[in-house]
């Protein structure tokens, strides 16, 4: 019954202040846009742990805003010194050599131990039950070569805006760091 | 015999650099004989690059999709499923981050910090909803946002939010709007991203505060239409404004509006606006004139006043900056020692503000100052935001039909059906007829 | 209200599932409250049982049940993560649900809109409007009035004006203090800044002429453990009780007292110190001294720095120690660093730690945790193997520490027992007591646990158990607290001589020059030569108790008695009687 409002109305007062503001906005935001995208990165950013300024305090292990966090211990194996005794496995004076409970440093049994040769042993890391406690990279650099070290893993991490674990670390160890290189990996001992 | 020297030499240069990296670790690296290869450390690569851009794609296209079956197809049934695929997506797939309302924040640290640079997906998330909105509204809202997508699928049974209320809550998202952009700009930290109460949910982890903050949203969101976009989302102020000056209108109505009040009701969230009563009778209209004329004088009045008791608050607010906290802490810890733990989080961040006492007080005084200027700017903006939501409030835009308030209305659609006038377009009644008599 | 089956139905979903998401919600809250009081990793049953293991290693049973407890740990927390999770979906599953159902039985139930007439709709919006300013009105005032709480709540102690700021940055920061005002290193060596002189070593290579004799003495006013330390023309000595600790500075030359001054009011410190035994007191710890200041600790965990003229430069409260003989470690210095072994707790997991002070300051440069209970002493630091080490003795470790940054260098599981003697570095070799057990020399350029590896040779014979031994680069001097004086060959070990003086011997052996003072507790002090044969070469009776070790600068020997502070120097200085 009713026919459609006609489809061109002449220009009202307000449509004209709208179409103002409209291209107000529009040249406002495109300059704002245009201004950071001119250093914008490509790929974004990512969280990184600094493994030279981390204090293994063991917040990694209980702020991430996941139940699992997403930080992990990683071994370089390259520095590792694959001693019988290894201070980030074992505690500083263990009941035995042997990967009995009482004797490991790791709380979730996450570190196993396989013999390689006389007198050699390796070290790696099960990051399924890994916590991110820092025990052992604190046994590890306290007393041995440093090889243990924690490291954000991105196939677990958020990458949240802003990282919970950045916020209380208190040795300022988290940052960005582009997405194409998003780890800090050691490659000597200090 | 330089052949042979130079290779003497490049030996004798590896020999003495594996001796100083030896020379660094405690336990020489092992000699192995029986032939082991040593692992290299597994390295698992973050998210794809494309896929950042494939979501900017989604983002895009969803847009175009709400705005549509806004204004094309006016589907609110479309609308619908197009926000349950958003929240699938956005929401539980992609977790809620990287999204449009925390992205503002983001571009305030870039800002002014150069060594920030904004990645192009996240330029992208803050500003197209807004360019959305300048075209088509709160299209981002209605089909896009997957916080928005939650809190409908739990709306049971809208209560009507008095006006009083509403504006006085209203305050809030324009609140924190300024007090996240001032975390951000002065790299204090994106205060927006940490008390999002209902991205824990689609993380499903969080801590005891915020997951208990999520629920109590949804729970009201089950009586109250949207709580956290009406009272809380900082973003949602953004696309206010922009959708005020929007090229396309949500209306009600495909034709003609013939004022039948079926559709007074039919907005869970308190958009819908009247057509203005007749002539408002003359003794009114001098007295609203002067009201008018008051609360525009009284406009810098109180954002003087905002930024006077803003600048105030600097010393306590600039505490959310962890430069500025540790600078706190150090401080107590000299006149009033606590014995932390040996090794505990607060011991190492204490001895290393002692290590270095002059850096980390040069960084909280640089802070401090950031921060005194950032809180006049944020007492200004809560005094504007008052005295302008005081004028909006007296100000009666002239309206002829039924339709929602074009910053308020969230673009969802359910107000369509409630039209005889729709209907009638999609044929489930049939046209009125003409009731002139023969 | 529609009662149609679809309605009926859908109201019923939505019952059964909001009673369901209830209870799963319940469960969750339940159990992430209960996990938030029990850290499973920091359990205390654990602890114990790790300590009763560390006391009997081959209790295959006690070993077992650490297995179990800490399976059963590690069980719970994986069944943890997984209810949270399998939990978490239930949860939004079921809310889901319910928000479905109820909301189509909702919009089944509604009823369809009846609009009513308007009476005065332009005065109800006038009306409307009004209450909506006056609500913006009070949300202003109720922001301005959280402003003001936010402010007060949050008192902020750093500067409020620029000039406050600028007054932070003129105070003493951890740059160090210009270099003239660092005593150079010789002045170290021939004053005695600490515990066993500069070096700890007990031993100076100057020799006085013959007997020495008493020159002067006087009364130090309040009892005390500590040895005295002199720099320049000053000694020091520290005294107190439960009331009143202080610092007492005389002329080196006359005796006269030039200065005393209380250590109280240090922040932190509480008025009423915890047990300290009274057979230790309070005044155990050997002052320190830069030639700047002096440091003084007390068994309470108060430490004070004093200017060389009695004003106090900063007080610090370390406390409280849990020791069960009372804290008696004494301060090491080297440079401006201040090094304190703070050693506490009856096992190996309460808190005993190395710190590194600033001197100028009292600012911690670095702390480092350390596995052992509570010891008795003293730290001594040495430039051994191309490093500046701080050698620490405990039960059971032997650590050595970096002076600049505190890392761990090496650690060698060597001792047992009590450990009271400190060690001494002399001739390149570090020697250990592990009282009652060992006499140890190791030597120091090992890295990491070195137990097995760095041990020269150990010795069993005429272990002491109090008195801390004393070297020369040839020779190594024991004496036990019955008065047994042992002497051993630096090298290898051997044992040259050993005589029994018979008497009881509380003070640590010094060497001068070429001979072998021990200070007995009833006041005997008893020379002998240093070297391959026993000869006594003289001994001269003190009418005074002794319980602290002697200090030797500029000529003369320093012995601080139960009642008196003595001055010895050579038979002709005696120029007038003793006062």
């Amino acid at each position: 019954m009713d026919a459609k409002p006609p489809a061109h109305d002449p220009l009202t007062r307000r449509q004209f202040l709208g179409n103002g503001a409209r291209l107000l906005a529009m040249t406002g935001l495109g300059a704002a846009a245009g201004a950071l995208a001119s250093r914008a990165s490509g790929a974004g950013w990512v969280w990184q742990i600094d493994p030279a300024k981390c204090l293994h305090c063991g917040n990694c292990a209980t702020q991430c805003v996941l139940e699992q966090s997403a930080v992990k211990c990683v071994h370089a194996y390259a520095v590792c010194g694959y001693c019988q005794l290894c201070t980030g496995f074992f505690w500083p004076e263990p009941n035995q050599l042997t990967t009995a409970a009482e004797n490991q440093v790791c709380p979730t049994a996450a570190i196993r131990r396989r013999y390689v040769e006389d007198p050699y042993y390796q070290y790696s890391i099960d990051e399924t039950l890994c916590i991110g406690c820092a025990k052992c990279v604190e046994g590890c650099t306290r007393f041995g070569n440093g090889s243990l070290f924690l490291q954000v893993r991105h196939d677990r991490c958020l990458h949240c805006n802003e990282c919970a674990i950045a916020r209380t670390c208190p040795g300022e160890a988290f940052r960005r760091v582009p997405a194409g290189q998003p780890y800090l990996l050691k490659t000597t001992s200090r | 015999m330089p052949r042979r020297l130079k290779l003497t030499g490049a030996l004798g240069m590896l020999l003495l650099a594996a001796l100083m990296i030896c020379a660094e670790q405690r336990f020489p690296p092992p000699d192995f004989e029986s032939g082991y290869h040593l692992p290299a450390p597994s390295t698992p690569a973050p998210r794809q690059e494309w896929l950042q851009y494939a979501d900017t794609g989604v983002l895009l296209a969803g847009l175009g999709a709400a705005a549509w079956l806004i204004y094309a197809k006016r589907s609110r049934r479309g609308l619908f499923w197009l926000s349950v695929f958003s929240l699938a997506y956005f929401g539980f797939y992609r977790k809620g981050c990287i999204c449009p309302i925390g992205a503002p924040q983001n571009i305030a640290y870039a800002l002014f910090n150069p060594g920030y640079a904004v990645p192009v997906t996240t330029l992208v998330f803050c500003f197209a909803p807004i360019v959305a909105a300048l075209l088509a509204g709160r299209a981002f809202c209605g089909g896009v946002c997957p916080h928005g997508a939650l809190q409908d699928l739990v709306l049971i049974k809208p209560v009507t939010v008095p006006l009083w209320l509403e504006e006085a809550l209203g305050t809030i998202p324009w609140l924190f709007l300024g007090a996240g952009l001032i975390c951000a700009g002065t790299g204090a930290g994106f205060l927006i991203c940490r008390y999002d109460p209902l991205v824990p949910i689609f993380r499903l982890s969080g801590g005891t505060f915020i997951l208990t903050a999520g629920a109590v949203f949804l729970l009201a969101g089950m009586f109250v239409g949207r709580p956290y976009c009406r009272f809380l989302c900082p973003y949602g102020g953004l696309l206010r404004l922009a959708s005020l000056a929007s090229k396309w209108r949500v209306r009600v109505t495909p034709d003609t509006c013939t004022q039948c009040r079926l559709c007074e009701q039919s907005c869970p969230f308190g958009a819908m606006r009247e057509p203005a009563p007749p002539a408002a009778q003359a003794k009114w209209l001098g007295t609203q004139r002067r009201r008018l004329g008051w609360l525009l004088a009284l406009l810098p009045v109180l954002m003087a006043v905002g930024a006077w008791s803003g600048s105030k608050l600097s010393p306590a607010a600039a505490q959310l900056d962890p430069a500025v906290a540790l600078a706190e802490r150090y401080t107590l810890q000299q006149s009033h020692p606590v014995q932390y733990g040996v090794m505990t989080p607060e011991s190492l961040s204490l001895q290393r503000a002692a290590m270095d006492a002059k850096a980390v007080l040069t960084a909280a005084a640089d802070a401090r100052h950031r921060f005194e200027l950032a809180c006049w700017l944020f007492g200004g903006w809560a005094g504007l935001v008052i005295g302008l939501k005081l004028i909006a409030v007296s100000v009666r835009p002239a309206r002829s039909d039924y339709e929602p308030d074009r910053g308020a209305c969230m673009a969802c659609g359910r107000c369509f059906m409630a039209c005889p006038n729709e209907r009638v377009r999609l044929g489930l009644m049939p046209a009125a007829e003409d009731p002139a008599p023969s | 209200m529609n009662t149609s089956a679809l309605y009926r139905a859908l109201a019923l979903t939505a019952w059964i599932a909001g009673a369901f998401s209830l209870l799963v919600g319940g469960i969750l809250v339940y159990e992430h409250v209960e996990a938030a009081t029990r850290d499973p990793w920091k359990s205390p049953q654990m602890l114990a049982l790790m300590e009763k293991l560390a006391a009997e290693p081959k209790n295959e049973a006690l070993q077992n049940e650490i297995r179990q407890l800490d399976l059963k740990v590690r069980r719970d927390f994986r069944r943890r993560l997984a209810l949270d999770k399998s939990g978490g979906w239930l949860l939004l599953g079921g809310a889901l649900v319910l928000a479905l159902a109820a909301g189509n039985a909702a919009a089944l139930s509604k009823a369809p809109p009846l609009p009513q007439p308007k009476s005065d709709a332009a005065g109800q919006s006038l009306r409307l409007a009004s209450h909506a300013r006056w609500s913006l009105a009070g949300v202003g005032l109720v922001v301005a009035g959280s402003l003001l709480i936010a402010r007060l709540g949050n008192p902020s102690l750093l500067p409020a004006s620029e000039a406050g700021w600028q007054k932070l940055a003129v105070q003493p920061d951890a740059t160090p203090a210009p270099a003239e005002d660092v005593p150079v290193r010789s002045e170290f060596e021939t004053n005695w800044p600490r515990f066993r002189g500069w070096d700890g070593s007990g031993a100076v290579a100057w020799d006085l002429k013959g007997t020495p004799g008493v020159l002067w003495q006087c009364a130090v006013p309040a009892p005390g453990h500590s040895s005295p330390v002199v720099w320049g023309d000053r000694v020091f000595i520290s005294g107190g009780k439960a009331d009143r600790r202080e610092v007492f500075c005389y002329n080196a030359a006359s005796g006269g007292l030039l200065w005393r001054r209380a250590i109280e009011n240090v922040p932190g410190s509480p008025s009423k110190a915890g047990d300290i035994p009274e057979d230790t007191g309070y005044a155990a710890p050997t002052m320190a001294t830069d030639g700047q200041r002096v440091y003084a600790m007390f068994g309470n965990g108060d430490l004070g720095a004093l200017n060389l003229d009695g004003t106090v430069a900063w007080t610090k409260y370390l406390g409280p120690f849990k020791n069960s003989y009372g804290y008696a470690a004494s301060l090491a210095v080297w440079g401006n660093n201040l090094v304190a072994q703070m050693d506490s707790g009856d096992t190996r997991a309460e808190g005993s730690k190395l710190i590194s002070l600033q001197g100028a300051s009292g600012r911690v440069m670095w702390e480092r945790s350390r596995p052992v209970p509570a010891s008795w002493a003293t730290p001594i630091v040495v430039e051994a193997a191309g490093r500046r080490q701080v050698i620490t003795l405990a039960n059971p470790w032997i650590i050595a520490y970096a002076l600049e940054g505190g890392q761990e260098l090496w650690r060698a599981q060597l001792l047992e027992n009590e450990v009271v003697p400190s060690p001494v570095f002399a001739g390149g070799l570090i020697f250990a007591l592990s009282p009652g057990s060992k006499l140890m020399a190791l030597r120091p350029d090992g890295a990491g646990d070195v137990s097995k590896s760095h041990m020269a040779w150990a010795s069993e014979e005429n272990v002491p158990d109090i008195a801390s031994p004393v070297a020369n680069g040839e020779f190594v001097f024991t004496v036990t607290s019955g008065g047994e004086a042992t002497c051993f060959e630096a090298r290898g070990g051997k044992k040259d001589w050993e005589t029994n003086l018979d008497m009881e011997v509380q003070s640590s052996p010094a060497l001068m020059g070429g001979r072998l003072l021990i200070l007995g507790g009833k006041g005997a002090l008893v020379t002998l030569e240093a070297g391959r044969e026993c000869r006594e070469l003289g001994r001269i009776q003190l009418p005074d108790k002794f319980t602290a070790s002697p200090a030797f600068a500029n000529g003369r020997i320093y012995l601080r008695g139960a009642t008196n502070l003595y001055c010895l120097g050579p038979a002709e200085a005696q120029t007038a009687k003793p006062r």
